[in-house]
């Protein structure tokens, strides 16, 4: 197997831990913390292409990418503090109100 | 005959008394209050006076030129410029038996709502809703004005209608009567089912010769054409006369519709007076009279109307012989004098049936007044049972009464006896026992009338608890004098050389040319006839007054000899509960069914239909859990088929 195949390979890896993590968890924070693991399998995936194409281009974008994963963290955490305030529960339960 | 002057006058006698109803409906209550009888009377008076000019228009312009048709305005425009005939106008038809009829009206209306004034009070205070009477009253003068008036079948149905309406609100007055409430929809529900006959007739004839105005259709029908030049079918002038005549049944309240109008007396004295018994029921009369041309033109169904008529005369007037309430009496007896009306109508006498109609709208709206003002001092109690022998305390009211019940009775010179012996007479000529019926009813007619005025003023003097009995003031008074004058004196307009009748026949040519049976019976038969029937009426007034005041234990003694009879007439021969049992409670109980399929069935099937997307939202609802994970899990599957999708494809 060629050196990209194996990064693509750990990327989609990551990914898949934290897609279960995601779904199979209660917990607000550590939901989140599961989509952070999900952008950076992503982020493996884009620096394998990079790779691939021999430039730089892959590697440029996941630096974005970073960036853009930290903000979005921030916002995300702020958020999450706010549900927090209002339920006093960091579960995800808390909000499962509309239903059928 | 001055085409201006008849415009003005028939404007006149149309805005005018409908502009003092709309000015005391508007103002009434806000501005006039006490005062609401003003605009009324004005406006009547207005109508009283073009009608005697129009009136005095229409004698002067002799045999030839008596009937005109004017075209006040352009109704409804139908069709292309050139089915200019299709078009519907407010027409009016100017004739004698138009110009007698309005006189009438009028002047019986002005004289009613004048001696309203007073009626609606109560010490002297206008009653509560005194303003709504008059804009009624008001508006039913014009309604009847556009009966009379009307130039084609169209704005007769809209006359028709309308003091129908008229009716149905006066009888209602004192809406929160339970009673008076239930009278008004019976008036106006009987009076429905004869007014369907009546539309389809009006569609009928519409349907045969494509024109609604009177002067082309009794052309047509005098030529045998209908629409389109070809023959009229076999039998159809009948059904159409019939079907009119349904009409005339409802609104003039003969067998077997006449059950609303006793119960009409809920209303106020004065609108028994106006509306049942001088005015709104004489429109059947009038209308058979006027579509002379169709009623004519068959035999049967002249004498259906002779028929029923008669029948309908001896009917109520049996039934008046052991009623308790002043204003009962009456009402059955108007009954009856309409049956005379019709008989005479159906003998081909329209003349004599008019001259009738114009008599008998003086002594009966005098003698309807007169029990107002009785009802009045007694405290607003009208049955004979609770008081007599007030001849001492009303004395103005018993005379006037007096006069007017003589005039019913047909005692010799007064009003009703030349009126009611012509057609009696023409009665005979066409067939004895319609003359037998007549005769007969005239002898019932004398005995009850005189029956109710001595146990009203005659006898021992009676009145019900805590009344204080007092004589009506002069604004009711004089309304009586004036009609007891025209009770005593109207006969004198038609007697000496039948003025009237031939005033009228230009008017009702087809009853007049088909009279076969020779009025010229000699000078001896018809005088004998005359005094075999005052001599009748003056014996059936002796004999009331013998039962009544000499022998006052001899009433519940004939009850009791023929007590089968007598509870036939007490209750009216069942025909309330009769139709009660036969059309009311079915219609009821077929509503109720009505009802329950609308609830169980019609909504059932909905119900069913939409337990389908109830059950789909039912399985459906699983998909939305609330909980986060779960709409991630979907998003998941679904971002891993399309993947699997891709990639396999």
């Amino acid at each position: 197997m060629s050196v990209e195949s194996q990064l693509v390979v750990v990327g989609a890896i990551l990914f898949a831990l934290g897609l279960v993590g995601f779904l199979s968890r209660r917990n607000l924070i550590v939901m989140f913390l599961c989509t952070e693991v999900m952008f950076q399998g992503v982020l493996v995936n884009l620096v394998a292409m990079g790779r691939l194409h021999g430039q730089l281009d892959g590697q440029v974008f996941a630096l974005f990418l970073l960036v853009i994963a930290a903000v979005e963290a921030g916002l995300g955490l702020g958020l999450v503090v706010l549900l927090f305030r209002r339920r006093g529960t960091l579960a995800a339960d808390a909000w499962a109100t509309m239903h059928g | 005959m001055s085409e201006s002057a008849l415009y003005a006058c028939s404007i006149v006698i149309l805005l005018c008394p409908v502009l003092g109803a709309g000015l005391v409906g508007a103002l009434g209550r806000p501005v006039l209050r006490g005062r609401s009888h003003f605009p009324a009377i004005l406006g009547v008076a207005a109508a009283t006076v073009a009608s005697f000019v129009l009136l005095g228009q229409v004698r002067g312009a002799g045999e030839h030129h008596a009937s005109v048709t004017l075209s006040l305005y352009q109704w409804i425009a139908s069709g292309a410029e050139a089915a200019r005939d299709a078009w519907f106008n407010i027409d009016v038809l100017i004739d004698p038996l138009s110009a007698v009829m309005l006189v009438t009206v009028t002047f019986v209306s002005l004289v009613v709502i004048i001696y309203s004034r007073d009626y609606m009070r109560r010490h002297d205070r206008p009653e509560q809703g005194y303003e709504r009477f008059f804009a009624f009253m008001a508006l039913f003068v014009f309604s009847m004005c556009a009966l009379v008036l009307a130039g084609n079948f169209l704005l007769l149905y809209l006359g028709w209608e309308l003091v129908g309406l008229c009716s149905y609100l006066l009888i209602g007055f004192y809406y929160q009567r339970p009673s008076a409430a239930a009278a008004a929809k019976k008036a106006f529900l009987v009076n429905r089912i004869g007014d369907f006959g009546f539309g389809l007739g009006i569609f009928l004839i519409y349907l045969t010769f494509g024109q609604l105005d009177y002067e082309t259709v009794f052309e047509m029908i005098g030529q045998g054409v209908a629409a389109g030049g070809q023959a009229i079918p076999e039998g159809r002038l009948a059904t159409i006369a019939l079907l009119l005549f349904c009409g005339a049944i409802g609104k003039s309240a003969q067998l077997p519709l006449y059950v609303w109008l006793p119960d009409a007396m809920e209303g106020p004295s004065p609108v028994s007076a106006l509306i049942h018994a001088a005015t709104m029921v004489t429109a059947g009369v009038y209308m058979v009279a006027r579509c002379g041309a169709i009623f004519v033109a068959s035999p049967v169904v002249m004498t259906i109307v002779a028929l029923v008529g008669a029948l309908t005369a001896l009917y109520s007037a049996t039934i008046a012989l052991t009623q308790h309430d002043m204003k009962r009496i009456l009402a059955y007896s108007t009954i009856s004098q309409l049956g005379y009306m019709f008989l005479g109508l159906g003998v081909y006498a329209a003349g004599s049936a008019i001259f009738h109609l114009f008599t008998h709208a003086f002594f009966k709206a005098l003698l309807f007044l007169a029990a107002g003002s009785v009802m009045h001092a007694m405290g607003g109690i009208i049955d004979l049972r609770q008081f007599s022998g007030l001849r001492k305390l009303l004395p103005w009211t018993c005379r006037f009464c007096l006069v007017g019940a003589l005039a019913l009775a047909g005692f010799p010179l007064f009003s009703g006896f030349w009126s009611k012996d012509q057609i009696i007479h023409h009665a005979f000529g066409a067939n004895f026992w319609l003359g037998l019926i007549g005769l007969i009813t005239a002898v019932l007619t004398a005995f009850y009338t005189f029956r109710m005025i001595f146990r009203c003023f005659w006898g021992e003097q009676r009145v019900p608890e805590g009344v204080h009995a007092h004589e009506s003031g002069k604004w009711m008074l004089v309304p009586l004098g004036i009609l007891a004058a025209g009770a005593l004196l109207a006969g004198y307009f038609n007697v000496p050389g039948d003025r009237i009748g031939l005033f009228l026949e230009p008017a009702v040519q087809p009853f007049v040319a088909h009279a076969h049976h020779a009025v010229e019976a000699g000078f001896w038969a018809e005088h004998w006839l005359m005094f075999v029937s005052g001599a009748l009426a003056v014996i059936a007034i002796g004999l009331a007054y013998l039962v009544y005041v000499v022998l006052p234990w001899a009433p519940p003694l004939l009850a009791d000899l023929a007590p089968g009879a007598y509870r036939l007439s007490y209750n009216k021969y069942y025909a309330d509960e009769g139709y009660d049992a036969a059309v009311v409670r079915p219609l009821r109980n077929g509503g109720r069914l009505c009802f329950g399929i609308d609830e169980y069935v019609v909504d059932g099937i909905i119900w069913l239909i939409t337990a389908i997307p109830r059950g789909l939202a039912y399985l459906l609802r699983t998909l939305q859990g609330g909980a986060l994970q779960g709409y991630g899990l979907t998003m998941a599957v679904g971002l891993a088929i399309i993947v699997l999708l891709v990639l396999w494809t």
